[in-house]
Parts: structure tokens; sequence; C-alpha cells
């Protein structure tokens, strides 16, 4: 039995010793809030920089410190320096969840700002609504988050359901002889894609486009190629495919191009929006023809844009079209929250929540911005982008600063 | 008696400062912290009662945090609960949980070891695609959000908090019960030798399935909590496969097969992770530094933190007892006692 | 149902690769009685080693399986040494899958830190070119991925069953006090066959990464079908890995022409029927692992 006592007693004690240090730990590296005359103002955000949403977080982080450069040396928000404090969530709510808790109430944070993807969004809003804190996030669009009708949310980027209109918009010009007579819509199952996938069908069969394929599949398939050569079997004129990073694009392309099938439109949701991080994924001569829809490109003719631009390839390189549209989305949070704070005076998020319901037009990297009473970006707009030969351009909605749309798509491997 | 007594003292100790703790500490960042702890001190201790005691391990307890979660949630959502009362449905899924696991059991605990590890992550694995799949119920790839709860913010934690610390209190106490009673003990001989246990009259599939189900309701219930707590579940948060090697890290860690070990495993891990996953400032040095900190951890201590501990502390003993003359011999007794536990069975 | 052999050969195919990246695991699972959680991240790992050299030293992919063969092979004999000649006793099999655990965490870590977390594929001129036959078009990537899994599986089988060396490992396994009384070096043929386990792994890793965009983070989807695939064919049996392999990925494939969203819930059913049936997997021998 002397055993048995000493376990408990032991375990008793270090777990005292354990918790109070923790607690000690956690609570003694607060610092007292407010905003002394030009002390730093720190913004927090959680980002994904490890788990599925690894490779959008990173950039993420990079938009964020770029805006945060810039603006430092525009000096600050309001005189004040921003420092920036990042928390990584490795891609699950639960821990975005513990980081907006960290980032609030341990660092007392100014202003908190939006993590990767609508999944990790929605909870995070609801803590930062907890706190009054407004989320101005760039990733979080899906209708689930704007279900929720907290006040504090706002996305600063482009809705999703009617992202291929300008795509749909131009085949309707086309003479009837010369629209594609079927098409492919094969859909990975997330919130974001279903519904794109499900507009364009739509859509697309009214102009009397033949839908001969439409399945859903898992957001991270094992076996892409099985789908992708289910696909090819169709031989439908355009494939309009719901994607939601970089991994499915690849496997349908190589596919694709393995079945010897070459679609006349490839549309991908996303996933040729990630610049070089998709050009190293599918090869430098698999790319040509591939469309993806959005709301800015690296080339954006956009000032603000081009100096973004400018500088993040001063200072991680490559090209233009190489630079991930996340890093728009993130800077654009950063625009957004810079005009609410010069607009009024003021670091407090009340007062910053009320303006940006004000219906006020502001600027950002993306195109204006104009938030609706859920905080969803009723001014952006949505463009249809193309590769051709390795560069990213905007074909539409075609009219200044568009290029020509390539159809059909050149065939692969040029 | 003085002993006896101080570990009554201890326990009643360390019960009072998980009750007092959240009115002292009051910050909401350290109370958050402190559920998900409490969560994997029930979950770890739930973990331990069937995987600790029978030998068999189970990497698909995820399945019952995930179907109490989901249960949790679905209820809430179509009945409209609001605040407090969304706290009574957490033994409805701790129930759910028991019920899942009888035909989970029946299936899994036909095969042993390697092949029971590999057919509890199948399982695990249909699971989370009916999540995926089962979309008018489950909400799909978005999964569920928990509605806006108005508690105020100074205080929004603690009933979360005292929730947790029920049922993570309930889940030490019956390992505990377990670990004391005859049920343990032909427990214990399933992971000795369980050909022979069956020989000596235990029912053996009997046994461990009844093990089984009473680890899966504390993991249920606090299922449930999470996603009121966090305000999501989704099927990848919800059934996520690390969430069983997390509960079987922080039982090892303590001492497999103690009442105390997974819990002081899970004090210790639970905030540990939280802390090296958040840091972003080193890049990814940090995911190397925690797993190579598990790595000497395991070699150190290849049995745990209590049993090593209580070796010590007993080895230091004799010897005191030693040189005041005392009974060396009575600690070997005490050691050798393990193997002849099949026979009290009889 | 022309989609029916297009399916058919996707699997075969597909579960060609599987074959390969499982071939090892075979080794390190079912005959050394390890649960090796880090499997999943040491085809990733290999999959960069094979990328790095074909991008920054321009060497042909399947050339430079000359190289990471060998590399694999030292950290596989490498994480014997340091980490599972350690673990003894009763909890021994349990405590192998947790270390593994740890070691994939690290690696992950160091993939992250090297390589960062964009996906990326491996390119070759045989990858997106192949046959056509009757009707199919058969990849050359896929063609090599079948031959290799047949090179890897035959040396697998002519190792453990025909020579001096793998009798002494399958001595070792059975009963390790005997072997040692025998004269048999007990830790370096247990550091050996961890060595090839994770060495082979290399091909499958090359293939994995010519058939697939992959990251870090690419290591978790991959561990528990490759454990699947093991038990489904019966631990410590060589061509029962190989026939799982084909059998489910073909499985999943047929499910694909119907419903894509339930595939790999197939795949998990399966297993799981079948070990109902047979509790030791398609070609366990009953015997071979008792309690």
């Amino acid at each position: 039995m002397t055993l048995h006592r000493t376990r408990f007693l032991s375990v008793g004690i270090t777990a005292a010793v354990l918790s109070a240090a923790l607690a000690a730990c956690s609570s003694s590296s607060s610092p007292t809030g407010g905003s002394h005359a030009k002390s730093p103002v720190v913004i927090g955000a959680s980002l994904s920089l490890t788990g599925d949403f690894s490779a959008d977080g990173q950039a993420f982080e990079r938009g964020y410190e770029l805006w945060a450069k810039d603006q430092n040396a525009a000096g600050g928000l309001l005189g004040h320096k921003i420092v920036l404090k990042f928390l990584n969530d490795a891609s699950s709510p639960t821990q975005a969840v513990a980081n907006y808790q960290q980032l609030i109430n341990v660092d007392h944070v100014t202003f908190t700002i939006g993590p990767f993807s609508s999944l990790l969004t929605g909870p995070s809003a609801q803590v930062a609504h907890r706190y009054g804190y407004a989320l101005i996030e760039g990733a979080g669009g899906a209708p689930s988050v704007f279900a929720t009708k907290l006040n504090n949310v706002f996305d600063v980027s482009l809705p999703v359901a009617a992202s291929t209109l300008p795509l749909i918009n131009w085949i309707a010009s086309l003479p009837a002889s010369k629209r594609p007579k079927t098409a492919a819509f094969p859909t990975s199952n997330d919130p974001f894609t279903q519904p794109q996938i499900q507009f364009a069908m739509a859509r697309l069969t009214k102009l009397g486009v033949k839908a001969v394929y439409y399945k859903v599949f898992p957001e991270e398939p094992t076996q892409i190629k099985g789908i992708a050569d289910q696909v090819a079997a169709k031989r439908a004129d355009m494939v309009v495919l719901g994607s939601t990073a970089v991994p499915t694009v690849q496997g349908f392309t190589q596919a694709f191009i393995q079945a010897g099938y070459n679609p006349k439109i490839f549309l991908a949701t996303a996933g040729p929006d990630q610049g070089a991080a998709y050009l190293k994924a599918v090869g430098h001569l698999n790319n040509d023809g591939v469309m993806v829809p959005n709301a800015w490109y690296g080339g954006s003719p956009n000032p603000q844009s081009k100096k973004m631009v400018a500088e993040y390839i001063a200072q991680y390189g490559g090209t233009a079209s190489g630079v991930n549209a996340d890093v728009a989305e993130a800077y654009s949070v950063g625009q957004v929250l810079t005009q609410a704070v010069n607009a009024t005076r003021s670091l407090s998020n009340a007062k910053i929540i009320a303006y940006l319901h004000s219906a006020v037009t502001l600027s950002s990297v993306q195109g204006p911005v104009r938030f609706d009473s859920v905080g969803e970006n009723l001014a952006a707009t949505a463009f249809v982008f193309q590769w051709q030969k390795n560069n990213f351009l905007q074909v539409l909605p075609p009219g200044a600063g568009s290029a020509a749309v390539e159809y059909p798509k050149a065939p692969w491997g040029k | 008696m003085i002993a006896s007594g101080l570990r009554f003292g201890g326990v009643a100790a360390l019960l009072a400062l998980g009750i007092v703790f959240p009115l002292v500490f009051t910050n909401p960042a350290v109370t958050s912290d402190a559920i998900y702890t409490l969560i994997f001190v029930a979950a770890a201790s739930a973990w331990n009662t069937f995987s600790g005691y029978s030998g068999y391990i189970s990497l698909g307890h995820a399945v019952f945090f995930g179907s109490g979660a989901y249960l949790t949630g679905i209820a809430t959502l179509d009945w409209g609960l609001t605040g407090s009362q969304v706290f009574l449905l957490l033994p409805l899924a701790g129930l759910v949980g028991a019920i899942i696991a009888v035909p989970f059991g029946l299936i899994a605990l036909r095969v042993r070891r390697h092949t029971f590890v590999v057919i509890t992550i199948a399982i695990f694995f249909i699971f989370q695609l009916m999540a995926y799949n089962l979309q008018s119920l489950t909400g799909g790839t978005s999964g569920l959000l928990a509605p806006t709860v108005n508690f105020a913010a100074a205080t929004y934690n603690n009933p979360f908090y005292y929730a947790a610390l029920v049922i993570a209190v309930a889940a030490v106490a019956v390992s505990w019960l377990i670990r004391r009673s005859r049920f343990g003990l032909q427990l214990r001989a399933i992971r000795d030798d369980e050909d022979r246990a069956r020989g000596l009259g235990v029912r053996t599939m009997r046994v461990k399935l009844g093990a089984f189900v009473i680890s899966a309701v504390p993991v249920a219930m606090v299922g449930g909590l999470s996603w009121y707590f966090t305000g999501l579940i989704d099927p990848s948060s919800g059934f996520d496969p690390l969430f069983d090697v997390a509960v079987a890290l922080m039982a090892f860690l303590g001492g497999l097969g103690t009442v105390a070990g997974p819990v002081l495993g899970a004090l210790i891990i639970e905030p540990a992770q939280q802390y090296f996953q958040g840091q972003v400032s080193a890049g990814y040095l940090f995911l190397m530094l925690y797993g190579a900190l598990f790595l000497v951890v395991i070699l150190v201590l290849p049995r745990g933190v209590i049993p090593t501990a209580a070796e010590q502390i007993g080895k230091w003993r004799d010897k005191r007892r030693e040189g005041d003359g005392g009974l060396a011999g009575h600690r070997l007794a005490a050691a050798g006692a393990a193997p002849d536990r099949a026979k009290e069975l009889a | 149902m022309s989609q029916l052999p297009q399916a058919i050969t996707d699997g075969i195919l597909g579960g060609a690769v599987y074959a390969l990246m499982a071939a090892g695991l075979t080794l390190i699972f079912g005959v050394m009685d390890i649960i090796n959680i880090a499997q999943g991240i040491l085809v990733v790992l290999a999959a960069y080693l094979s990328y790095a050299l074909s991008v920054h030293l321009h060497i042909d992919p399947l050339l430079g399986l000359l190289i990471t063969v060998p590399a694999m092979f030292a950290v596989g004999a490498a994480i014997e040494w340091a980490f599972m000649r350690r673990l003894r006793g009763r909890e021994r099999t349990a405590m192998s899958l947790l270390v593994s655990y740890a070691v994939a965490v690290v690696i992950e870590g160091a993939l992250y830190q090297v390589f960062g977390a964009n996906d990326v594929a491996i390119q070759a001129p045989y990858v997106n070119s192949g046959v056509h036959v009757l009707g199919f078009d058969l990849p050359y990537i896929y063609l090599i991925g079948a031959g290799l899994a047949v090179v890897a599986f035959a040396a697998i089988y002519l190792l453990l069953y025909r020579t001096t060396f793998g009798r002494s490992v399958r001595a070792t396994m059975q009963d390790k006090v005997a072997a040692r009384l025998i004269g048999i070096n007990v830790n370096r043929v247990a550091a050996i066959t961890f060595g090839i386990g994770v060495g082979v792994t290399a091909a499958g890793g090359m293939v994995f990464g010519a058939t697939n965009a992959f990251s870090p983070n690419s290591g978790y989807d991959l561990i528990s079908r490759l454990l699947s695939i093991v038990i489904l064919g019966g631990l410590g049996s060589i061509g029962g890995a190989a026939a799982a392999a084909l059998f489910m990925v073909t499985a999943e494939e047929v499910v694909n022409i119907w419903q894509p969203v339930w595939a790999t819930a197939v795949y998990y059913a399966v297993l799981v029927i079948v070990l109902l049936v047979r509790p030791v997997g398609i070609f366990g021998k009953p015997e071979a692992r008792s309690s």
C-alpha cells in the first residue's frame, strides 16, 4: 500500500506546483493595457504555419508583414509603431480559439486580424466578439461565417458564389457555333467550391452547354487520378473544377495529360492563383490556358497593388505572376484597418466597427471595399485569370487592361 | 494511518485547488488553457481505464470525442437550446458514446495487438468520412458552429471550466474504483496473458467490452463540451487522428495503467503543446524541439513518471529503513506480488 | 459501363504504387513488431530527397534512387540504433508507436524548415507520357512504380527466406534470447532490417512524389492507409501486402465511378469486414503471432 500512497501524494504536489507555475507564467507576462503616447500598437493574428493550411498561412504572414512594414514607413497607426504578434494554430479551430484568447487577454493586443480559412474564422470571430474586438479578415468568406450575423466580422475579399460570372458572360457573348457544347463539373466537398460549381453549372446549362459530369469528391482525395480519369473519359469541351488548393489541380492536370485529354477551357476555382507554388507543382510546361476566378492578380494595374508587388519581389524574389493571391488578401486587411483608424482618429474597436458599418467605400490592393450589415464586401469585383506562357494574365471581363482569352487552350506540354 | 491521511489530504488539496483555480486565476486565456487541459485529463484517464488496464492500445477513441461533439451540436441547434441548457446535454453525449462503443468493441475486440490498433484506426476513419459526407446532419466540411453564448465576458469561461472539472474528476474516480476492483484485476490479467486469464475463468470479451464502453463515456462528454466551448466542430477537428496519439502520449508519460499517470501526463503535455504549437518566431524549430523533447522523455522514463518516481522513492525509503535495521524484504515482496495477481482471480 | 475497365486499370496502377510504399513497412511492422507511425513521413522525406536532387543537381529521379536508397537506409538504421533498440518489455510495441510518432514530428519540422509549406511535385519526362495499350493509357511512371514494387517485394522475399541473413532475421524476431545464444548479433540484424525497410521506402517516395503534389503535411494521410494494407495482407506476409494494396485501391477506384466521397470509407470498410471473417488478414498464418 505504501506504493499507492506515495503515488497519490507526489502527483498531488506536482500537479499543484505545475498548475500554479503555469498560471503564474501566463499572468505575469501581461503588460498594462491602454496606449501611452506613441507606444507601439500591437496587432495580433492566429495563422496556420503547420497543418493543412500551412501554405496559405505562410503567404498570409508575408502579406501582413509587408503591410506593417509599409505602414510603419508611413508613420505607423496615428504615429504608433505597428508590432505584429502571430501565434500558430496548426490549422486547428481549437488552437485558433485558444490563440485569440491569448492575444486578447494575455498579450492585450489593440486589434485582431483574421486567420486563414472560413473554418477558423467562424469560431475566432466569436472570441473577438466576446471581448468587443473587430475581426477584419481576408479569407473567411463562406456563408457559414456571415450566417452568425456577428457585427464585428469584416471580410475584405470577394464573396465566392458568383466568381465565375465573367467566364459565363463571355461564353454567352460567343456565337453559338463557337461555344463549348459539353462541360464536366467535378468539385471537392467544400463550402467554398460547391456553391461556385453549382452556380456555374446552372448558368452554363441555360446557355445550352450540356453538363456531362457532376460529382463531389473528398476535400483531400487520395486517388485523384481515378476521379480525373473518369472526367477525362467524358471528353467534355470544358472542365470547371471545384478545387481548394494546388494538389488537386496538379492531380487533375497530370491525369489529363496522361490520358491525352485537353479541354478547350479548364477553370479551377483555386490553386492556379497561388503563383510560384502552383507552377512548381504542375511544372512550367503544363499551365498554359488554365483559368482561375479571383479578385486580384500580381499584374494588377492598381497603383497600390503595383507598389506592393514590387516590394514583395524585392524581399522574396520571383515575378509578379509568382505572387500568391493570399498575400494581397492579407495586405488588404491591413489597409482597411489603416483607413478605419485614420478616419476615426482612434484605436477604439467600437469606433472602428461602427465606421466600417457606415457603408463607406475604402480602397485596397484588391480594389474597392464596402461592407454590408454582416461584413461581406459588396464592392469587390470578380475577374477571371489565365496562365499564358508562364504569365498570369487577367482575361475577363474584357476591357482595358485585359489580355485576349486563349481559346481553345493550348495543348499540354508547350 | 498517517500516510492514508496524507493521501486523502493530497487528493482533497488537489480538488480544492481545482475548484478555486478560476477564482484566483481569472484571466480568460489561463482558464481557457485550463479547460482544454481538464478535457484531456478526462480523456486520458478514460482512455487509460481501457487501454492502460487491458493493454489494448486504442487509436479510435476520437470516434467517441467526435460523436459526443456532433450529438451535442446537432441537438443544441435542432432543439434551439441556449446558454447553460446545453450542459444538460453532456450526459446524453456520454450515453451515445457508450452506445457506439458496443458495436465498435464487438468488432474490434475480436482481434489483438497490432491488428486491434489498425482496426480502431479504420473504424475511426469511417466515422470521419460519415461526418464529411452526411452533410444534412453534420454540416459537412463547414461543420457546426455553436450559437453565440451570452455569458458575461469576464467570467465567460467559468461554467465550461466547472463542467470540465466535474467530468475529469468523475473519470479519474471511475478509473480509481476500477483499479481497486475485481473487474480491474481481471483487466490486468488480460493484459498480462489473455489466454491464461480466460483459462482461469475470466470472461474476457465481456470484461474488455465493459471497459471499452465505460472508457467511451467521459471522452464523448468532453467532446460535447469541447464543441460548445470552441464554438465549432468539423470533421477534421472532431475526428482528429492525433487526438488518440496525444492521449496515449499523456498516459505513457505519466505511467500507463496507473490512476494518477494520465492525469499528470495531461497536466504536463496539454499546456506544453499549447505553448509549443503557438510559437512562430523560431519557425519550425519548435516543432522539432517538441518532438525531440518527447523522444528524450520516453527514452529516459520508459515506464512513465509515476512508476519511475515511485520506484525511486521506494528505493530511497528501503535504504533508509535498511539503515534503521528495518525490513528491506518488504519491498521485494511487494514487487514480486504482480505475477501472482492471476491467482487472486480464482 | 465503359468506366469500369478504366477504374480497374487505375486501381491496379495506383495499387502498385501503394504496394511499393508498403513494401518496407511489411518488414518493419510485419516482421519486426514495430508500429512505425513515421513510415508516412519517411515516404515524404524520400520524395523530397528525390525532388531536391532533381531540382538542384539535375539528377534524374530514377537514377537518383542510387543515392536516395542508401541515404534512407542510413536514416532507418540510425532510427533503430538511436531509439527503437532502447525499447524493452511488455509495452515495447505500444512504445514504438509513440517513439516513431515523435520521430515523425521531428522530421516534419525539419522538412518545413528546409522546404517550406508549399506543395511540390517531382517532374520527369516519364511522368506525363505513357503507352496506349488496348484503349488504356498506361503512364510510364506507374509502370516504373509497378516494376519497382515487383523488384522490392522479390528482393525482400529472397532476403528473408533464401539467405542466411534472412534466417537470422526470422530467428531474432521469433526468440531474441535463443538467437543470441546461437551466435546471432541481434542488434546488428535489427538495425539492418530496419534500414532495409526504410531504404525500400526511397523508391516508394520517389514514385509517390512524381504522382502526387506533396508537402511536409502529406505523411499523415499515408500512414493509416499503409498500416491497413499490411494488416489486411496478414502480418509478416510479403505477398499478402502486395495483394492487399492492389485489392484495396482497386475497390476504392471502382467506388469512385459512382460516389467518390465514399471511396475511402469503402477502403476501410473492406479492412473491417475482412478482419471480421479472418482476424489474421488474407494471407496471415494463425499461429504466426499469438498474444
